[in-house]
């Protein structure tokens, strides 16, 4: 379970994130909404390390998580997907994986071991297979499409077996047909491993069809929180973000 | 899936890793002493080269004061041969001095900002530069050490001269070359290209950044101070230009014109630099302005070295069958031959 | 080592005017080549290795304009203007076209480019080293005070470097152009927004900065000989002042100049053979400590 107590941020008179308190459910699939500008990504980069809460705690089954450097964090099962596809772009995606899943062979201790390593090499197969990037596998990333980078993005965070996933918008700048493609990936993904997904989302359909629990952030503080039909009815959430999408779908 | 043995002569590419050990063999086909010497010069620089790719090429640190290491061994090996040391502890000797001042420096630099990380190792090689001119009584000025290196003799042979310095020269090559390999081979050099490709994405795969840069930063010191002890033997002694930027210049314009990413490229660069200063010196006095301005001419143009753009041409060649096989949705075995099986292919010697 | 010359030193007064002097007069030439080495750096972003080459070239036409018509004041402004001009070109034909490159491929252009120069130099003004010289307009009675000797030059030297200096200062804080200067370091993303002049705008600030940097050796000249391959060592200290000023930051590299002159003014009494090696000590204590430097600056510095 991942937990968030009582975390805040603040950059000079810029109140980021308001003290929010959330708890993540082991092998739960959630959604976080909101804004432009409400912190969903401050939060993730809080949740991963990369900033670090001037308040409160951020704890992963009950060991604590704020803090840490990202590696560290990494370390404790949290794996994160990016907005921007962020690659490695001398590698294939099948060497990328064979990288990122063998973590503990990385850096001074792999000084030893061959690359790629079986154990690598037996999980890059897998995640090629469970994200259908078989025909890309050995093609340079820098030519493949848009869809296929973010997809190549997700799979280097799955190769070490993370225990929580975090994609941020991993549906951003595709087409319609490429995004169901997406959304379907990661619910099978999710329904096969069991993670604990959290992703950040901007299509109100994706999120309102996929998600088992929606958080609304808004201007750093949690506006709504629960399953997606009572967040879709909360007068609160309608007036700040959802406006008519709400009057119609209802 | 993807361990299909390649057709025919293709199976035989990985012999090329032994292809170096040839130059060992080289003297039973010509024993002019020019060429020898010239070759071995080659190869000393060479091997300097590319042991600064390790950090620039590999890992994206572009150190402006590699020489540094390359002068600090090549005097500690000429001093601890006047005190009497036999070669191959006084090698031993200069190479871990060295390796452990590398430690120390890399300690401090390599977790700075690039641009300073250029500057700064290149105040420090200065600043050993200075060191050792003024340190007269131990280093010999700028008249540098001479006359210790007429003592290196292994097993009864003298190094400094002939046949026995070449052999020697290019033994010690083939050894660092192979060890070098081996290292961009394995899981810590695919980490570094990693982190030479994108450090943060890097980190939150649960890279120690930090010591893995450190890593490569002492490494590749080590085999500039192997380099160093070698060039003791080519030039009879050390000098103080040794640790003149110039000498970290050079090495990374032979990175330059030879290609960063590909692993002998250093090495291609390093002769192509001597045959350019060899053909202007015939011409005109001023080779760095003529140096200079070809270099100029082929970052702004061609912005990148010449063998890095044949390389990357060679890539794009190779991978278009794929493609080709990829939209008419045939196997991945295709695929497989077309782009080499070997996920270390760009590590590949060529 | 010698910790008794330097106590002696310390406790006497006109030893103590002449060497502050001294160090007065090297820092201050020291901020001046400094301040242009950071102001490119800090508002665009860019490194300028051949920076000493243009300190290079400033002493160089110093000396061959104040050769030929004997006006040392002639001679600066020329000096000032030649390697601001010569900015200009540089920004225009080499770091534009290498915008957003590998930060390799514009360290090696920069290298390649004090080759040319230094051997240029080499073959216009000969491999000897040439010296200015204390102009005859400056070959005055020295000054007296308490009891040290002061050599009007030095006087005039601290006075147009300081005016210089104050003048770069009101330049970035007063005007429009240093206003936009600092708007651009705190957010390069809006140099794009500003459209077509950002180019001029690049040219402008490599040619202020470059332009320090002639002007600083156009002052040094009189004092210091003048060789091609000087660049380096000049280059090396700007950057260590800007270390441990502050990337970006103009009064910290004041600062920062004024404790390195003070270091190799002093230090030439109590530890000649030390004090690079102090100057050194002090840029490494500095990046362990405070990587930023004393003064640093939002943005840009690590």
């Amino acid at each position: 379970m991942l937990s968030l107590r009582h975390v805040s941020k603040s950059f000079g008179g810029n109140h980021v994130i308001q003290d929010v308190s959330l708890e993540f459910a082991t092998g739960s699939l959630s959604a976080v909404i909101g804004p432009n500008g409400a912190g969903k990504t401050t939060l993730f980069n809080l949740i991963c390390g990369t900033l670090h809460p001037d308040r409160g705690e951020i704890l992963l089954d009950g060991a604590p998580l704020h803090g840490l450097p990202p590696r560290q964090v990494a370390r404790r099962g949290l794996a994160r997907a990016f907005q921007v596809a962020s690659l490695f772009p001398s590698f294939t995606p099948w060497q990328s994986f064979c990288a990122a899943a063998v973590p503990e062979r990385l850096g001074v201790a792999g000084l030893l071991s061959g690359f790629p390593r079986q154990q690598g090499r037996q999980r890059a197969d897998e995640v090629i297979a469970l994200l259908g990037l078989d025909a890309v596998a050995h093609t340079p990333v820098e030519q493949l499409s848009h869809g296929d980078q973010k997809m190549v993005d997700i799979g280097i965070a799955l190769c070490a077996h993370p225990r929580v996933l975090l994609l941020d918008e991993p549906t951003a700048g595709m087409g319609p047909e490429e995004r169901w493609h997406m959304v379907e990936t990661v619910r099978r993904l999710w329904q096969a491993t069991g993670l604990t997904v959290l992703f950040i989302e901007h299509d109100m359909d994706i999120v309102f069809s996929v998600a088992e629990d929606v958080t609304v952030l808004s201007y750093g503080a949690i506006l709504a929180r629960g399953t997606p039909q009572a967040v879709r009815a909360d007068p609160g959430v309608i007036r700040a973000y959802l406006g008519s999408y709400a009057k119609e779908a209802a | 899936m993807n361990n299909d043995t390649p057709p025919g002569l293709a199976r035989l590419l990985p012999l090329l890793h032994f292809a170096p050990l040839l130059l060992l063999a080289l003297p039973w086909f010509t024993q002019a002493g020019g060429t020898l010497d010239r070759i071995s010069f080659v190869l000393v620089y060479g091997l300097f080269a590319m042991s600064l790719n390790l950090l620039v090429g590999y890992t994206g640190l572009v150190s402006f004061g590699h020489a540094m290491f390359f002068a600090f061994s090549a005097y500690g090996f000429c001093l601890l041969l006047g005190a009497g040391w036999g070669v191959v502890p006084a090698m031993l000797g200069a190479v871990g001095a060295s390796t452990l001042l590398a430690c120390v420096i890399g300690a401090v630099c390599v977790r700075l900002h690039e641009t300073y990380f250029s500057f700064i190792t290149l105040a420090m090689a200065m600043l050993l530069y200075n060191m050792i001119e003024i340190w007269a009584p131990v280093t010999g000025g700028d008249q540098g050490l001479t006359g210790m290196v007429r003592q290196a003799t292994l097993f009864g042979t003298n190094l400094s001269a002939g046949l026995p310095r070449y052999e020697f020269i290019a033994a010690v090559f083939c050894a660092s070359a192979f060890a070098m390999y081996a290292l961009v081979s394995s899981s810590f050099g695919a980490t570094l290209r990693m982190v030479r490709d994108n450090e943060p994405r890097s980190a939150y795969l649960g890279v120690n950044v930090y010591a893995t840069k450190l890593a490569a930063f002492i490494l590749a010191g080590l085999f500039a101070a192997v380099a160093g002890v070698l060039a003791t033997l080519l030039v009879s002694g050390a000098y103080p230009t040794m640790a003149f930027w110039s000498t970290s210049g050079d090495a990374i314009f032979a990175i330059l014109l030879g290609g960063s990413r590909v692993f002998y490229g250093p090495l291609a660069g390093a002769l192509l630099l001597r045959l350019l200063v060899d053909g202007t010196t015939r011409y005109t006095g001023n080779t760095s302005l003529v140096l200079g301005a070809l270099i100029l001419a082929i970052v702004l143009v061609v912005r990148k070295g010449p063998v890095d753009w044949l390389n990357e041409w060679w890539q794009a060649r190779k991978a278009r069958p794929a493609r080709r096989t990829a939209n008419t949705g045939n196997a991945v075995n295709t695929s497989a031959a077309a782009v080499t099986a070997d996920p270390a292919a760009e590590a590949r010697p060529c | 080592m010698d910790f008794d010359a330097l106590a002696q030193c310390l406790s006497s007064a006109p030893c103590l005017v002449t060497q502050s002097t001294s160090g007065l007069v090297i820092g201050l030439l020291m901020f001046l080549t400094a301040s242009g080495l950071t102001l490119v750096f800090g508002v665009l972003g860019i490194a300028n290795f051949a920076h000493g080459a243009f300190y290079m070239l400033g002493a160089y036409m110093a000396y061959t304009v104040y050769a030929n018509t004997g006006s040392y004041l002639l001679a600066v402004a020329a000096a000032a203007l030649f390697a601001a001009a010569c900015g200009a070109v540089f920004e225009r034909f080499v770091v534009r076209p290498l915008k957003g490159t590998d930060v390799m491929m514009q360290l090696v252009a920069c290298f390649a480019l004090v080759l040319i120069i230094d051997d240029a130099a080499k073959l216009i003004w000969g491999p000897a080293a040439v010296s200015l010289g204390v102009p005859a307009s400056m070959r005055l009675p020295p000054v007296h005070f308490q009891g040290g000797v002061v050599p009007v030059f030095y006087l005039v030297l601290m006075g147009l470097s300081a005016a210089f200096g104050l003048a770069i200062w009101w330049l970035i804080t007063r005007t429009r152009f240093g206003m936009t200067m600092r708007a651009v370091a705190e957010l390069p993303s809006m140099a794009s927004a500003l459209g077509k002049n950002v180019n001029r705008y690049a040219s402008a600030v490599l040619a202020l900065g470059c332009g320090l940097a002639g002007v600083a050796g156009a002052l040094a000249a009189p004092m210091r000989a003048i060789l091609p391959g000087t660049g380096l060592s000049i280059l090396l200290e700007s950057f260590v002042v800007v270390v441990i000023g502050g990337m970006g930051s103009i009064p910290g590299a004041l600062v920062a100049a004024l404790l390195l002159g003070f270091t190799r003014s002093f230090g030439s009494i109590g530890f000649p053979l030390f004090t690079e090696g102090l100057m050194f000590l002090f840029m490494v204590a500095v990046l362990v400590l405070r990587p930023q430097g004393l003064f640093s600056r939002a943005g840009r510095t690590h």
